[in-house]
């Protein structure tokens, strides 16, 4: 994910320091993969170069773990443009499961597929289930919901994908054999 | 331990056309069981088998260790005031009453008294967010709003069984979200055992375990398809 | 269940629920009335000379004029009883919803029966109220007997029985409606409805022939009662044979309409009647009922005329002045006169049985609204749906008033058909001076039997009149039509 537009997004609200911006990265983005601190400083490094971010305050002896950093009007206009562009939906499907699955219909034995089609459906189902506990739970923020929705809503989707695939093959077969 | 509703061997045609053909389930206390399936597979059938409102034409259905396909129509009718709770799509909330007094019916029917059968319903739709509608008629009401009201109807005589029959359908995301956490609730705090039919995965997966059907049989690979590959 | 929540069930409804019980309630009161009149006139004790009318001055008679009134609160019954009706697809929904929440079938027939028993008290106490408050206002006169009060029980008894009455009869229609918590269910019959009616007419015939055959008269000697609980057994046995036949009647036709007919008004109707032949006995009962009274008085009055005619040449033969020889109790006048009044009472049950008709027909039409509407949506026009309601209803209607009719006239005829002049002199009349001559009958230009004539052209006034109420009721009935098939009524909510 792009990691400078989140820390854009991070400043938008006021200065923050280094280790600051790390933390609430993790907080806000849970599932996603935690920020190592040289990744922030790098990213910063590269804001600030194109104007985007400036330092504000030094703190003491300087250092970029008490430095505080905020966002420049250039910078804001930079978060501005990118929250308002649209993500293209993906022209091109990557994924594993993709091609496991059509790699299974396809190629491997009916016994085997099975196994396997039906083994995938059950590890989807089980994570879903795993989401919506973490989701349900009291002490969740909207962060966890919203990160949790996501991933349920892709699981679901992946699943319905599942089920038209083998209907499709289904009829494909049923006409072939016919 | 015993389950606290199970069905054995469950076969109900209508007609000609078989509805369920030999079907096995249990459900324990405070547990959840989804049972899903593509339209047609017969999951409303069976809830209504293990709900005693429909009876089954061979099998058994038994609740506490009592095979209740051996009461009477009169008999199966009182187990709903007390001890199972009905939630449905559509079409459960009497037209001409008010929400509250909608959801106080089960408790009336029963013989509890009309002050306090008034205030149990209060406190459930309050739980379920729509204590503002309470004079209203169902008519009056939107979608989610009826649904909710319905939901405090089923829990409002804390049901030992809740049977849920696709509740969340013809709901938004967020309206169903409030309606499946409240049963979620029940079930954890109160060990309401809970059949949940659904066609939807999103939803099944709010229950402990699944039980997926097809053509009116279980289907052990939920795959939902008869055909071999 | 406690007896609040079933008041609160009970009367539980929208719009047409009020309807429903304020038509049930106005029932109820008509014929609480009527009944608690019936009942003054029989508390009337012995020969009651302070009354100018003769009918309520004779003991003998004073029955007569009870029955007639307690007959004419059958049709108001009957139509509370077609007011149970209305509305029937949402009072079903509701109880089903009620099951559905926990109630037993035997709940839920208890609360669709308690709200008609509550209409009808309702009804009969204000009937009781109005009754008291007439004869207070009326006061002291010589024509209406308020002087006279029914014994208290009895006025208790019957301002109780209506409602009674009414909730019987709605237990009765539910009987065959299942309410399961998923919806609804009529059992409805594999196949049609047979002939048997036919069986109950010929009995209802025998049964009031009986009293009147001499071989019965001297073997058994009835008592005035028995002969009259006879004669009025045949009657009703008669009258429900009719009824109950019109089923047979609308099945009958039903499939006639189907076979032969052209057009989609034709299969529409034939369809309806086929499945639902029972609609034509229940909508039409009163009608036929007041039909056969009708029939049936003036198959009388034209016996009584042929009576009459009887005693004039009798008498001229004989050769007895006017004031002696043979005769009836009174004057003719006074006879024909109770059959008028029978005839009114008809008349006003007729008016009565096709008010119950309108109802009954604007009940189906608006229960059946969205089905109209999505029809005439479609393209159907609304003149072939008006066609189609008139087939249904006028197709059975037809050959049910021709065998009410004909069933009245054969009850009658059954008492006698000839007036036999000649009997005692074959051929020959004597003088009662001493130089007797013979004469026949023939010299005397006189018949020897004298027939009752069927009374065509009164039987036709009746018929073309219930023929005329019933068009009026389906007529108003189509207007109804008219405003269901409005495309408003293909919104959802």
């Amino acid at each position: 994910m792009s990691t400078a537009h989140v820390l854009l997004g991070l400043l938008a609200g006021g200065p923050r320091h280094g280790y600051d911006l790390k933390r609430a990265h993790d907080d806000r983005l849970p599932r996603a993969k935690p920020l190592a601190y040289g990744q922030v400083y790098a990213t910063l490094g590269r804001l600030e170069r194109d104007g985007l971010v400036t330092e504000a305050v030094q703190d003491r002896e300087g250092g970029p773990d008490r430095t505080s950093y905020e966002i420049t009007d250039e910078g804001r206009d930079h978060l501005d443009t990118w929250l308002s562009a649209v993500e293209p939906p993906a022209p091109y499907v990557a994924s594993e499961l993709f091609s496991k699955v059509v790699v299974a219909l396809l190629a491997a034995d009916a016994g085997r597929a099975r196994d396997y089609l039906v083994a995938q459906r059950a590890a989807h189902m089980g994570r879903m289930r795993e989401l919506t506990t973490e989701k349900s739970e009291p002490g969740a923020s909207v962060g966890d919901v919203v990160a949790a929705d996501y991933a349920i809503g892709h699981l679901d989707a992946d699943l319905r994908w599942l089920q038209t695939t083998l209907a499709r093959v289904a009829d494909l077969q049923k006409e072939v054999t016919s | 331990m015993s389950a606290l509703l199970s069905g054995t061997g469950l076969i109900r045609n209508y007609g000609a056309t078989p509805a369920l053909r030999g079907i096995d389930l249990e459900v324990g206390a405070g547990e959840i069981v989804a049972v899903t399936g593509p339209s047609g597979c017969g999951k409303s059938t069976l809830l209504h088998c293990l709900a005693g409102i429909l009876r089954v034409d061979d099998g058994t259905v038994t609740y506490r260790d009592q095979d209740i396909g051996l009461w009477s129509e009169a008999a199966r009718s009182r187990l709903r005031r007390t001890e199972f709770g009905v939630l449905f799509q559509f079409g459960q909330l009497v037209p001409e009453l008010t929400a509250v007094e909608n959801v106080a019916l089960p408790l009336l029917l029963a013989g509890t008294g009309r002050r306090e059968a008034r205030q149990t319903a209060l406190d459930w739709l309050d739980r379920l967010g729509v204590a503002d509608s309470a004079e209203q008629r169902p008519g009056t009401m939107s979608g989610g709003e009826q649904q909710r009201c319905a939901t405090a109807r089923a829990l409002v005589t804390v049901p030992r069984v809740l049977f849920a029959d696709e509740p969340t359908g013809a709901l938004d995301v967020l309206t169903g979200e409030q309606v499946l956490g409240q049963i979620v609730r029940v079930a954890r705090e109160q060990g309401t055992a809970v059949v949940l039919v659904t066609h939807e995965a999103s939803v099944a997966a709010y229950a402990d375990r699944e039980i997926a059907l097809l053509d009116g049989a279980v289907d052990p690979t939920g795959l939902g398809l008869g055909v071999t590959l | 269940m406690k007896a609040s929540t079933l008041a609160r069930l009970a009367v539980a409804g929208n719009r047409t629920d009020v309807l429903r019980t304020v038509l049930t309630a106005l029932s109820a009161l008509l014929a609480t009335i009527a009944m608690l009149c019936a009942a003054t006139v029989l508390s009337i004790t012995g020969w009651a000379g302070r009354y100018t009318a003769t009918l309520l001055v004779e003991p003998g008679l004073r029955p007569g004029v009870a029955a007639t009134l307690v007959l004419v609160s059958l049709p108001v019954l009957a139509l509370a009883g077609q007011c149970i009706r209305l509305g029937a697809p949402a009072r079903d929904r509701r109880l089903a919803a009620i099951r559905l929440a926990g109630a037993t079938p035997g709940e839920a027939v208890l609360i669709a029966t308690a709200e008609t028993a509550v209409a009808s008290l309702l009804g009969s106490v204000t009937g009781l109220v109005a009754y008291l408050v007439a004869r207070a206002a009326i006061g002291e006169q010589h024509t209406l007997p308020t002087d006279v009060r029914p014994p208290a029980p009895v006025i208790v008894l019957l301002v109780l029985l209506v409602p009674v009455l009414a909730a019987a009869i709605g237990a009765l229609l539910m009987r065959r409606v299942i309410v399961t918590p998923l919806g609804v269910v009529r059992r409805v019959r594999k196949r049609g409805p047979r002939p048997w009616p036919g069986l109950l007419i010929a009995a209802g015939l025998v049964l009031f022939a009986l009293p009147v055959q001499d071989r019965f008269e001297t073997r058994i000697h009835p008592s005035k009662n028995l002969t009259y609980v006879f004669l009025g057994g045949g009657v009703l046995l008669t009258m429900a044979g009719v009824v109950l036949g019109v089923g047979w009647i609308s099945y009958f036709t039903g499939r006639l309409l189907r076979r032969y007919g052209r057009g989609a008004a034709t299969l529409l109707a034939g369809q309806r009647l086929i499945t639902d032949p029972w609609n034509g006995s229940r909508t039409m009962a009163a009608l036929l009922a007041a039909v056969i009274a009708g029939s049936v008085a003036l198959g009388y009055k034209a016996l009584l005329a042929t009576n009459f005619r009887y005693y004039d040449f009798y008498n001229q033969v004989m050769g007895s002045p006017n004031d002696e020889g043979i005769g009836a109790g009174a004057e003719p006048s006074f006879y024909f006169n109770a059959i008028r009044l029978v005839m009114v009472a008809v008349g006003l049950s007729a008016a009565v049985a096709a008010a119950g008709l309108l109802i009954a027909l604007v009940e189906s039409v608006v229960a059946r609204r969205r089905a109209y509407a999505s029809l005439t949506a479609t393209g159907v026009p609304r003149r072939t749906l008006s066609a189609a309601i008139l087939w249904q209803t006028l197709t059975p209607l037809v050959p049910a008033l021709l065998l009410a009719i004909a069933a009245g006239d054969a009850l009658v005829r059954l008492i006698q058909t000839d007036f036999d002049l000649g009997s005692a002199y074959r051929e020959c009349v004597a003088d009662a001076g001493p130089r007797a001559d013979c004469r026949t009958l023939a010299a005397l230009h006189l018949p020897t039997v004298l027939h009752v004539p069927v009374p065509w052209g009164d039987l036709g006034l009746l018929g073309a009149g219930a023929l005329l109420a019933v068009l009026v009721a389906v007529g108003a009935g189509l207007l109804v039509l008219r405003s269901s098939t409005d495309l408003e009524e293909l919104r959802v909510g």
